[in-house]
């Protein structure tokens, strides 16, 4: 239950409404604009100078706060990001690093400009810091942006911004983040926009304000002087190209460079068939002690050449898993920018315009005040980000020639991981705290033609980047005992999604207990599903071990690299969990793998054989999951693969053998693909593309065989123990055709949630 | 007499310049000869022989210094054409070279890949799986040994890779830098178990704290090792054969040289030198000219390499990206900032050009050389717009068809955009400027730098057209075009001059303020190892100098800066003096005030260089003073700023003669490339035969 709190409205920003805004400030703050006939009028030498030029100023407003910053998740994670705006806050060039804060910046400063033009003003040499998520900005409180508004002569011509994520703004713990908040006051504050710069001068009262409520002030310190350092960058190098060119010549660049992004992105959404699409997901626990599962549902409907995203049927807003409403715009860019805008400048003001949101407020993806939301980016957005990704890549996999990349999930969450302790290597024991990275080292999903990227990375921080465990040991007193890819972790598929990783520490160097805190969702549902049949990639998995043989191990001169070798017991870890460590404990981590693509039964077997000598699938699930038999050289065995294959698609049916091979389709039947199983054939009839079978008609649904079994039926690396975390019961789905037996959808979760399949009209994404 | 010789072995072409004591420089140019490249070097040193009226035996014989970079090594990397080498860690971090600290994905591809994350790949592994074994052995940060070394699964493990064919071995253990007790026990047992194989361990090429660029960088050195010592073997003896009397030297990414026995052993510091070859050349004519700051360009087909030199002094950086790893080599610091004359132009979804990132490939190379190449290139609009000679390049062994050039920009841009070819063209030419500016100016803006204090040089083929125009709307005070002795070989003749450079390094990561003890234990250790290096040159050095370097960088960022440390004692004074230049150069790369000192400050890696510089200085010698004015050898009509074409005069460069001036808008024809005076620059020819222009 969330109580009202009155007053809190006017800081609940919504999608910017630019046109009344100028209605609104017209008179306190001159702004700068151009006509349509400007812009229409630029040649294309000059449209083309300025566009690279506004590019390389982002870049290097970005480089200067990489450089600059002292926070780990800026410098080693790239967990910030920046732009160039217009004079009401469009956006016409974003930074590449986390694409989610795309969505927020320009909600902050539609704010600022309504909020702030008569008092306290916004005048040259002004900067505003705001860490509010409802005003926008950011996700979660520790997304802290600063943003300047740049003149030319007395009208505002357009503003930067920069956004990085701090490591501490205090709140009841170290991070800042919560995972028993009843509510936002059991975080860390979020401070409304406030005019940190003044007169091109860091307002000193303002910023003591600032890093006195964190426990690491001088590293925020040092960060609120990076901000405002590339906002000077950015300042120095617009006016440069200001004086230049004229004012209104790059005003009327920016103006175009929106309206190509639109352009191009409406052109794209006009090549593929319209349609709806739908994908639901879930947040395992709502905060400590929680055992429910949370929906977030969306159908994204696609109409001519406009997309609409309606996430009706997602839970009520609960525990610490919320996002504001800017958090699920921020979602929609995080799953747009790389899958409709990879080959389109990302002037996401221009992007922005090809869609509408329907929502309702008080959900846990657009949350209202006081809703805890330090977790909004790791959790409900991210998931919201993964759903949209499914839709779009079932979308554009229905076009003949895809103007962008289908691809299934990528690793859906932040497995975090929180140590805290006394340092006692200096000798008078310090306290540190510190959060582990490793985790960027996510699975990326399978595409149609490719495998997924081991250890890719995470696709809401594209140039995300994990730290040298040589690093950890050095700041830390911790020691590391193995940091290694985990073989079966890449959800199976025709194509394999990306493995990844898993890591254990002991403490070394402190003889102190160590507080581990571990917080992420997706233990017992996936996060990160397969498409068109691919199994979803790995569930979370993380625990300490007490009780060890490790140091008379290490003793003996060995080095455990496997869990079962350290000896002592596992005590998993909740979803949301704070466990204890002492001396000779292990804290172990593994987080998730990306979605595979198609049906692993129809996987090259050479390419599986590759996969066990590599490592990345054990012999156990190249026979049970992918149907390969590998002789004594460790070679596929062709004849006995198919013949293994054969009995497990029949096994799927629940006949001895199926009354169809996977490739006896006639030649004649063709329609057009939908996935890598379905065609629609001309009379609307959907078939299997693999042997032909007639599964059903367009728009109802398919009549095909359904698989429940348990989740450890997905394979080895689904985690077994749903009931460790969650009431619901969770399943192992899949969707079989009755001709031949190959998977046309395979997933794991809730059995409560419908199973119904659809091919088109509210397809099912995954 | 004597000679200095530099040879620049190049992927298509071995470039050689020789001078004489007299002052007298001379170039020569030959096919490379792969994968022996040495056949490529002879013919380039017998056809300057010639020039010489000397016989190849003769010039080696009177030959002071010899000097030579090659781009096999790197190649072979690029290519990945390097034998099969076998990796040694530590147990549960082997995957630390598959991980890749996920910025393997993105880590130096170009700018428009790294929107497109869905479609990026990891490169290759640079060691398969099977090649890679775990040790049981620990050591910690503190470089104390937590598990001792199992030699008994070590020796299995290197046994199973020694039967399995691998030609080297790459060692890197966890904190190895810290204490390399256990990788040079690895080593003895190799050499006991694989006698004779090649062995690279971390603690030697690369002690710098992060394992992952610790290890990419031991391997690629494992991989190029091999070869590098036997290709170095095999040319110094041929040389000395030939009458060769002193040690082969070999040019290293960090513009200096090392003899030919040395190089092998850390190969990897040689991997970059042909790219630094240009910037060494560049220094040596900064200082001739008594140029403090410059902006070095070389400009090639589909290359276009930026160097800095600023007070005088190369910027250095520490590490550089090689096939998407990171890699730890003490380099001059070379960006690759685009595409050259070949840059592509095109117009793209939204009906916009654009010009590059792709570029066309040597072959089919741009629409005009008539290979099939259809999409129009930069080269195809400067011949267009009669900036190129219709006669072709190479003073016309290059034939280039205007025809096939005009078509190409009609159909892919002009008819698209609605303009025609020649405005098309100018367009094409414009933007190229332009973007070329911006990726200039970021070069020079990230070092902490303005522009306006800097002179352009331009150099390779496809820059001279471009520079006056790049670095006027760059601001940079003038642009030089080397067109003296040294213009056909410039980076060769860099080469010929480079200094005897060797460097050790090790990390010691610190809070600050650091222990002067500590510190000075670390530069007696560095220093001792240097000054026997510099000892084993065979060289007779003049002079000998040793400079010290700190990174050093605020709390946890990721970046250091490289900061000097005074020579003499080290003492809590001189270290907190580097301190203070390390917040001086912080706040010149980011802004005053944006130090941070209560953040706290830390030290990573402590590093020695080693100069020693050899008795022959080069020299680049007097062109002669002009005795008459400068005539024109053509005219010919060439657009230049958009509008209709206007009858330009085009000077022949081997008339130009020191005090002539070209005023704009006129062409430079030169063998290898062509020079462009806009209406709005002066050019004068300096003492040396360059062209200095000047704007405004």
């Amino acid at each position: 239950m969330f109580l009202h709190v009155p007053g809190s409205e006017s800081f609940a920003s919504q999608t910017p409404d630019h046109d009344g805004l100028r209605t609104e400030i017209g008179e306190k703050v001159g702004l700068h604009t151009v006509t349509d006939e400007q812009v229409a009028a630029l040649d294309p030498l000059t449209y083309e100078v300025i566009r690279h030029r506004l590019w390389s100023i982002t870049d290097d407003m970005g480089s200067t706060l990489r450089r600059m910053s002292g926070s780990h998740m800026v410098t080693e994670a790239n967990d910030f990001d920046f732009t160039i705006n217009d004079e009401v806050g469009r956006e016409a060039q974003v930074g590449l690093y986390n694409t989610m804060l795309v969505g927020a910046i320009d909600m902050a400063i539609d704010w600022i400009l309504r909020n702030r033009a008569d008092n306290p003003g916004i005048a040259d040499g002004d900067m505003f810091l705001c860490n509010d998520p409802w005003v926008g900005g950011g996700l979660h409180q520790n997304d802290v942006l600063i943003t300047q508004p740049i003149f030319v002569g007395d009208e505002l011509f357009g503003w930067t911004a920069a956004v990085c994520h701090e490591p501490d703004l205090g709140g009841p713990n170290p991070g800042s983040g919560s995972t028993s908040a009843d509510d936002v006051f059991g975080e860390s504050l979020p401070t409304p926009p406030v005019r940190v710069v003044h007169g091109f001068e860091i307002q000193r009262d303002v910023a003591d304000v600032w890093v006195r409520r964190s426990r690491v002030p001088h590293i925020v310190g040092l960060d609120l002087r990076a901000k405002v350092g590339a906002n000077l960058t950015g300042r120095r190098r617009l006016l440069d190209t200001i004086e230049k060119y004229g004012a209104d010549t790059v005003k009327a660049v920016m103006r175009r460079m929106m309206d190509d992004a639109e352009k191009r992105l409406r052109d794209k959404l006009h090549a593929v068939p319209d349609g709806t699409w739908s994908a639901e997901g879930y947040q395992d626990q709502a905060k400590l002690g929680d055992t429910g599962t949370h929906r977030i549902s969306v159908t994204m409907s696609k109409a001519n050449d406009h997309l609409t995203f309606d996430f009706t049927g997602t839970d009520p807003q609960t525990g610490v898993i919320n996002c504001t409403f800017g958090g699920l715009r921020g979602a929609i860019m995080m799953a747009v920018l790389p899958t409709l805008a990879s080959d389109i400048p990302w002037s996401a003001g221009g992007i922005m315009r090809c869609f509408d949101i329907v929502s309702e407020p008080g959900t846990i993806n657009n949350a209202t005040f006081p809703a805890a939301i330090s977790r909004a980016p790791v959790g409900p957005a991210w998931l919201t980000g993964t759903l949209i990704t499914q839709c779009l890549s079932a979308m554009l996999g229905t076009a003949e020639e895809p103007p962008g990349p289908v691809n299934a999930a990528c690793c859906g969450t932040w497995e975090g991981l929180s140590v805290a302790g006394l340092d006692e290597r200096d000798g008078a024991g310090t306290p540190f705290l510190y959060s582990a990275m490793d985790p960027m080292a996510g699975g990326f999903g399978a595409a149609p033609d490719a495998d997924g990227v081991d250890t890719g990375g995470l696709l809401c921080i594209p140039m995300g980047r994990s730290p040298d465990v040589e690093m950890t040991e050095y700041l830390y007193p911790v020691l590391s005992l193995w940091r290694k890819e985990l073989p079966d972790s890449g959800g199976p598929g025709r194509h394999r999604g990306g493995v990844s990783a898993g890591l254990a520490l002991t403490p070394h160097g402190t003889s102190a207990q160590m507080r581990i805190g571990f917080a992420a969702s997706g233990k017992a549902t996936s996060q990160n599903p397969g498409l068109s049949g691919g199994y979803p990639g790995s569930t979370g998995y993380d625990g300490v071990v007490r009780g060890t043989r490790l140091e008379q191990l290490l003793a003996a001169g060995r080095l455990p690299t496997e869990l079962d070798q350290l000896g002592g017991d596992l005590d998993p870890g909740g979803c949301f969990d704070v466990k204890f460590i002492g001396p000779g404990d292990v804290v172990y981590l593994q987080w998730q793998g990306g979605g595979g693509y198609g049906d692993p039964l129809l996987r090259v077997p050479e390419s599986v054989a590759e996969d066990v000598l590599n490592g990345h699938v054990t012999p156990q699930a190249a026979s049970a999951i992918y149907g390969v038999v590998l002789d004594d050289d460790g070679e596929a065995d062709l004849g006995a693969t198919a013949e293994l294959r054969e009995r497990l698609r029949a096994e799927r049916v629940g006949r001895d053998r199926t009354t169809r091979k996977p490739e006896s389709r006639p030649e004649t039947q063709i329609g057009k693909p939908l996935d890598d199983n379905l065609d629609r054939l001309p009379d609307d009839t959907i078939a299997c593309r693999h042997c032909a079978t007639a599964l059903g008609s367009a728009g109802e649904p398919l009549t095909v065989e359904l698989i429940e079994a348990p989740p450890a039926a997905a394979g080895p690396h689904i985690g077994t123990n749903p009931e460790l975390y969650i009431d619901a019961q969770v399943g192992f789905r899949q969707h079989v055709c009755p001709g031949c037996g190959v998977a046309l959808r395979s997933t794991v979760g809730p059995l409560s949630a419908s199973s119904v399949l659809h091919a088109v009209g509210a397809q099912n994404a995954g | 007499m004597s000679f200095v010789i530099g040879v620049d072995v190049g992927g298509t072409f071995t470039d050689a310049v020789a001078a004489g004591s007299d002052g007298r420089v001379v170039s020569a140019k030959a096919p490379s000869t792969p994968p022996d490249y040495s056949g490529g070097i002879i013919e380039a040193l017998t056809l300057l022989a010639k020039q010489w009226n000397l016989t190849l035996p003769e010039l080696l014989a009177d030959t002071a210094k010899f000097s030579h970079g090659t781009t096999s090594s790197l190649n072979a990397l690029v290519m990945r054409k390097v034998p099969p080498v076998g990796y040694l860690t530590t147990a549960g971090h082997r995957d630390a070279l598959y991980i890749m600290n996920v910025e393997g994905r993105y880590l130096g591809r170009p700018q428009h890949e790294l929107q497109d994350p869905l479609r990026q790949r990891k490169p290759e592994p640079l060691v398969p799986r099977r090649l890679a074994r775990e040790i049981v052995e620990r050591i910690d940060s503190a470089g104390r040994i937590v598990v001792a070394l199992d030699e008994v699964r070590a020796r299995r493990a290197i046994r199973e890779l020694r039967d399995a064919g691998v030609s080297a071995f790459a060692i890197s253990l966890l904190w190895a830098f810290r204490n390399p007790l256990h990788e040079r026990r690895l080593k003895e047992l190799i050499d006991e178990e694989a006698p004779g194989a090649y062995v690279a361990l971390s603690s030697e090429v690369s002690p710098r704290i992060r394992e992952f660029a610790r290890a990419a960088t031991t391997v690629m050195s494992s991989q190029i090792g091999p070869g590098l010592r036997d290709y170095l073997g095999r040319l110094e003896t041929r040389l000395t054969e030939l009458g060769l009397r002193v040690p082969l030297l070999v040019m290293q990414s960090s513009g200096g040289a090392v003899t030919a026995t040395e190089a092998p052993a850390t190969a990897i510091t040689t991997v970059g030198s042909v790219l630094t070859g240009g910037v060494v050349g560049a220094l040596r004519l900064a200082r001739q000219t008594g140029r403090r700051n410059v902006i070095a360009t070389d400009v090639g087909g589909t290359t276009f390499l930026v160097g800095l030199i600023v007070d005088g002094e190369p910027v250095r950086t520490t590490s550089t990206i090689i096939n998407q790893h990171p890699v730890n080599v003490p380099s001059l610091q070379v960006h690759a900032i685009g595409s050259g004359g070949g840059a592509l132009a095109w117009v793209d979804q939204g009906g916009h050009l654009r010009v590059g990132p792709l570029s066309a490939q040597a072959v089919p190379g741009p629409a005009c050389y008539g290979h099939g190449g259809l999409e129009p290139t930069v080269t195809d609009a400067n011949l267009v717009l009669g900036i190129l000679p219709e006669r072709g390049l190479l003073g016309g062994r290059r034939p280039l068809s205007r025809e096939l050039a005009e078509k190409a920009i009609a159909e892919r841009v002009g008819r698209p955009l609605g303009l025609g070819t020649l405005e098309a063209a100018a367009a094409i030419h414009a933007v190229q400027n332009a973007q070329t500016a911006d990726l200039l100016r970021k070069v020079v803006v990230e070092s902490g730098h303005d522009p306006q204090d800097f002179s352009v040089f331009a150099f390779g083929g496809a820059g001279p057209a471009h520079c006056a125009a790049y670095a006027a709307d760059l601001g940079a005070r003038e642009v030089v075009v080397p067109l003296g002795g040294a213009a056909a070989g410039f980076s060769a003749f860099g080469l010929a001059g480079a200094d005897i450079m060797v460097s050790a390094e090790r990390s010691d990561p610190q809070p600050c303020p650091m222990d002067p003890g500590r510190v000075a234990a670390i530069f007696d250790d560095l220093e001792r190892d240097v000054r026997s290096r510099l000892a084993r040159q065979g060289e007779a050095l003049e002079e000998q100098e040793l400079r010290r370097e700190i990174d050093l960088r605020y709390s946890l960022q990721l970046s250091e800066v490289t900061t000097p440390l005074a020579a003499g004692p080290v003492t809590t004074a001189s270290l907190e003096d580097c301190l203070t230049e390390f917040e001086r150069l912080y706040q010149r790369m980011h802004g005053e005030n944006t130090g941070f000192r209560q953040a706290g400050m830390f030290a990573v890696t402590f590093r020695v260089h080693g100069v020693g510089r050899t008795p022959q200085q080069l020299r680049l010698p007097d062109i002669g003073t002009a005795d008459s004015e400068l005539a024109a050898s053509a005219r010919r009509p060439v657009c230049l700023d958009g509008t209709d074409p206007i009858e330009t005069d085009v000077y022949d460069y081997r008339l130009l003669r020191a005090g002539h001036r070209i005023n704009g808008p006129a062409i430079v024809e030169v063998d290898t490339t062509t020079v462009v005076v806009p209406a709005t620059a002066r050019g004068e020819v300096d003492a040396l035969g360059n062209l200095v222009m000047t704007f405004g």
